[in-house]
């Protein structure tokens, strides 16, 4: 909506929420991206760096709480405000959850560094991380856009990135099997492509609330899912 | 544009509107308004000042007929007949449709009179049978407690939001179908405010009910539908929760949400 409100600081009060979502989103996209470079260069700097990114994140969302809860209170918003409001509190919380998991990745590249080095089996970490990092900028797009088209589509293909995950799971699985020394580095990597696997799913849930900002309708529960790695390895789901 | 009614589902209707014009003079304050009043739910209806939001409640017990060169054309259908009709008994129609305004209007006389005055226009009662009518009703506006030790008080010596619980006590004390607020809260503090809003939830579930109101939050706290007019013109008519969250007119979330030039 382009309108301006009566009481311009109504306005300003909604567009500092805006910038500070735009500002996690840029935190997390770099704490994803470097993270991922500190596990293949196996760089201890970089990884500690990362970590230490991930307070930003944390003070810009309470942050955002605040301010939501403030506006709240002060100008009872309703329709597009209203929705505006609740979505800047749910993605800052989706987008705080996608700092934690990139900080998991910097902390294990930290244990990595002292592991006997095994780069075949990032490979596939890279093409999962390059899919996550794709669908993180769509749906910080998508809601930079108030695009609901494309963060349909975010919400949608993130089945590719289950794709990826189960495929990785099955390769770390072989390289344990062939060799247990590798155990310990795989195991590792492991954890690495959950994490990557959740940002996904913070994405697909941050598309939901940009579908839901635009246009008010709430996606269906079921969403489409790829197979699920363990599902061969778990007696009860 | 005729009218902005996006409520799919029919409900059991007590006031049906159909193409209402209002004319003040020359003037015309209503244009061809359709919408439904339906029965035991809250209908609240919003819109900046002069939009004809109280105008159109002055049509529904036909208070303008107190008004030369003040007319209504359309059909206004209570239980499917048509109340604008010549024909129309207007203290039956306005027993059957009961108002209260927005100043608490107490007639300066006691509490009990208060309550009685009307009855005794309608039905002739025992003493007995009348003093109970008049708990009942005092009962009935959440106000019996305060008032039970002073029945022989004047009216006016109650606070405001006292007066307008007697004022509704009055209205509820004949029995009517339906009840139209004009703005009941805008002269009381808050409390008073809670205490009608709570009494309204209570009414509805013997009455069909309209109110008038500026305060958005008051029509999102008390109503079931809500219809937002705009010059005269009925611009959206929807669920409460709908016109609230996700209002389909551009006009309609304009002016909720603050952005009206």
């Amino acid at each position: 909506m382009t309108d301006s409100h009566t009481v311009r600081a109504y306005d300003a009060e909604l567009e500092a929420l805006g910038r500070k979502i735009a500002e996690m989103g840029g935190i997390a996209e770099k704490m994803l991206s470097d993270g991922m470079d500190a596990l293949a260069g196996y760089d201890g700097d970089l990884a500690r760096a990362t970590i230490a990114c991930d307070l930003r994140l944390d003070v810009l969302q309470r942050e955002i709480e605040e301010q939501a809860i403030m506006t709240i209170a002060r100008r009872q918003p309703l329709a597009a405000d209203l929705r505006e409001i609740v979505a800047a509190i749910r993605i800052s919380g989706d987008l705080e959850r996608v700092g934690d998991l990139a900080k998991n990745i910097a902390k294990r590249a930290l244990k990595l560094s002292a592991e006997t080095r095994m780069q075949r089996a990032i490979i596939g970490l890279k093409s999962m991380h390059e899919t996550a990092a794709m669908l993180l900028k769509d749906v910080l797009d998508a809601y930079a856009l108030r695009d609901a088209d494309r963060a349909r589509q975010v919400w949608t293909n993130d089945v590719e990135l289950d794709a990826l995950e189960d495929s990785v799971f099955r390769d770390l699985l072989t390289f344990m099997m062939e060799d247990p020394r590798n155990i310990s580095f795989c195991a590792h990597l492991l954890f690495v492509s959950k994490n990557i696997e959740r940002i996904g799913d913070h994405c697909t849930n941050i598309a939901e609330t940009v579908v839901y900002l635009v246009s008010g309708e709430v996606l269906p529960m079921d969403r489409p899912k790829g197979p699920s790695p363990a599902a061969d390895f778990q007696t009860s789901k | 544009m005729t009218s902005g009614v996006t409520v799919k589902n029919e409900l059991p209707t007590k006031i049906a509107v159909n193409n209402l014009q209002f004319f003040y003079g020359d003037q015309l304050a209503l244009r061809n308004v359709n919408l439904p009043l339906y029965t035991n739910k809250v209908t609240a209806l919003i819109g900046p000042s002069g939009c004809g939001k109280s105008t159109f409640l002055r049509v529904l017990n036909r208070m303008y007929d107190l008004y030369p060169h003040q007319r209504a054309e359309g059909e206004v259908l209570l239980d499917g007949r048509n109340i604008l009709d010549p024909q129309q008994d207007l203290n039956l129609l306005r027993a059957r449709v009961g108002m209260v305004f927005q100043k608490p209007t107490p007639f300066p006389m006691s509490i009990y009179d208060n309550i009685a005055f009307g009855i005794r226009l309608y039905e002739k009662l025992p003493k007995s049978e009348l003093d109970g009518r008049v708990e009942t009703a005092l009962r009935g506006a959440g106000i019996w407690d305060e008032v039970q030790g002073k029945l022989h008080a004047s009216g006016l010596s109650l606070s405001g939001g006292q007066q307008q619980r007697l004022c509704i006590a009055r209205t509820v004390a004949i029995h009517p179908e339906v009840i139209l607020f004009d703005e009941p809260c805008s002269a009381l503090d808050p409390i008073s405010t809670a205490k009608v809003e709570e009494l309204i939830d209570e009414l509805k579930e013997n009455y069909t009910i309209a109110i008038v109101t500026h305060n958005m939050q008051q029509a999102a706290r008390v109503s079931e539908y809500a219809a937002f007019m705009y010059l005269g013109e009925l611009v959206e008519f929807a669920t409460t929760t709908q016109l609230f969250t996700l209002p389909e007119n551009p006009r309609t979330q304009n002016y909720i949400t603050g952005r009206f030039g």
